[in-house]
């Protein structure tokens, strides 16, 4: 059962992402931005939502598992929408938006038949023919909701990569993109903690939590504090030798 | 056509690496999920069947 600390964080988290709406509007960036805005506000009526259906039917409820992991798949293609939506930004000016849409639709129906393939083979190993079922489909939405995840880490990446090579210089496109990427990684690297050092057991329950509101704080200081105009000159990573 | 061809081979590629990186990630943890939406708190599965702990794996 969650405690105070995590509904503090809970609602700390929806707070933030409604800061960065209002900040992002504010600065006259709602529509520039769409997908991170549509993203964020999503995000704050799915945690509305959670609130209302935890506290009517309760946290071991199914009610509320269910809606839990499929808002959380629909977050996540959410996510990857804002994702490309700064593909979008990165690569306008070379014209290159049509061919980030095509691989965007490839990237995400490829993700999806790999979810479905895998929960298929799995489901056939243990029951001998594949029938689709309620727990089937539940299994079908956290193998996405995870491979969707793990697309978005690796394609942020690239992203970042891409905005090096460019040189981009757009500060708060920098900023969006590296917040966005400490998001994931802060993620993975907890994952990856937890499994390594299962004696600070008592620790991930609330750094979990924390990490979820490095994105909307993040953006919302991009927003707020760093004008559309601001320009900045990434650091080279390496100097080839001439 | 060239262009579309590269963005299928990327698309391709990426999505290779992802799976890759989750098949490591995942193979050494603890079927613990993943869920970086929010800061609600993740329930417990309900897709799972009954609360008994798993027993090892019998093809190991």
């Amino acid at each position: 059962m969650p405690g105070p600390f995590q509904y503090l964080v809970w609602f700390l988290c929806t707070l933030l992402e409604v800061s960065v709406v209002v900040c992002s509007a504010a600065r006259g960036s709602f529509r520039r931005y769409l997908s991170l805005n549509v993203y964020m506000f999503a995000a704050c009526f799915v945690n509305l939502a959670r609130f209302k259906i935890l506290f009517t039917y309760g946290y071991l409820s199914p009610e509320y598992g269910y809606f839990y992991y499929y808002s959380d798949l629909l977050l996540t293609i959410g996510l990857y929408c804002a994702l490309m939506g700064l593909y979008s930004r990165v690569f306008e000016e070379m014209g290159a938006g049509k061919y980030v849409r095509l691989g965007a639709v490839l990237l995400l129906l490829g993700t999806a038949a790999f979810s479905f393939a895998i929960v298929q083979q799995s489901s056939s190993r243990l029951a001998g023919h594949f029938v689709v079922d309620s727990r089937v489909m539940g299994h079908l939405v956290l193998e996405a909701s995870q491979n969707l995840y793990f697309v978005g880490l690796v394609l942020t990446y690239v992203l970042w990569g891409a905005m090096l090579k460019l040189r981009e210089t757009r500060t708060r496109l920098i900023q969006l993109v590296l917040a966005l990427g400490l998001y994931f990684s802060v993620f993975a690297a907890s994952y990856a903690l937890r499994n390594l050092y299962t004696s600070l057991d008592g620790v991930w329950p609330y750094l979990i939590p924390i990490s979820g509101c490095l994105l909307p704080l993040a953006w919302t200081y991009a927003f707020w504090r760093i004008p559309e105009d601001a320009r900045i000159t990434p650091s080279r990573l390496a100097v080839a030798p001439r | 056509m060239s262009r579309k061809l590269t963005v299928v081979l990327l698309a391709m590629l990426v999505l290779v690496g992802a799976m890759g990186l989750k098949t490591v990630v995942v193979t050494h943890g603890d079927n613990s999920l993943i869920m970086a939406n929010g800061g609600a708190p993740p329930p417990p599965s309900p897709w799972k069947n009954g609360g008994a702990p798993p027993p090892p794996s019998p093809w190991k």
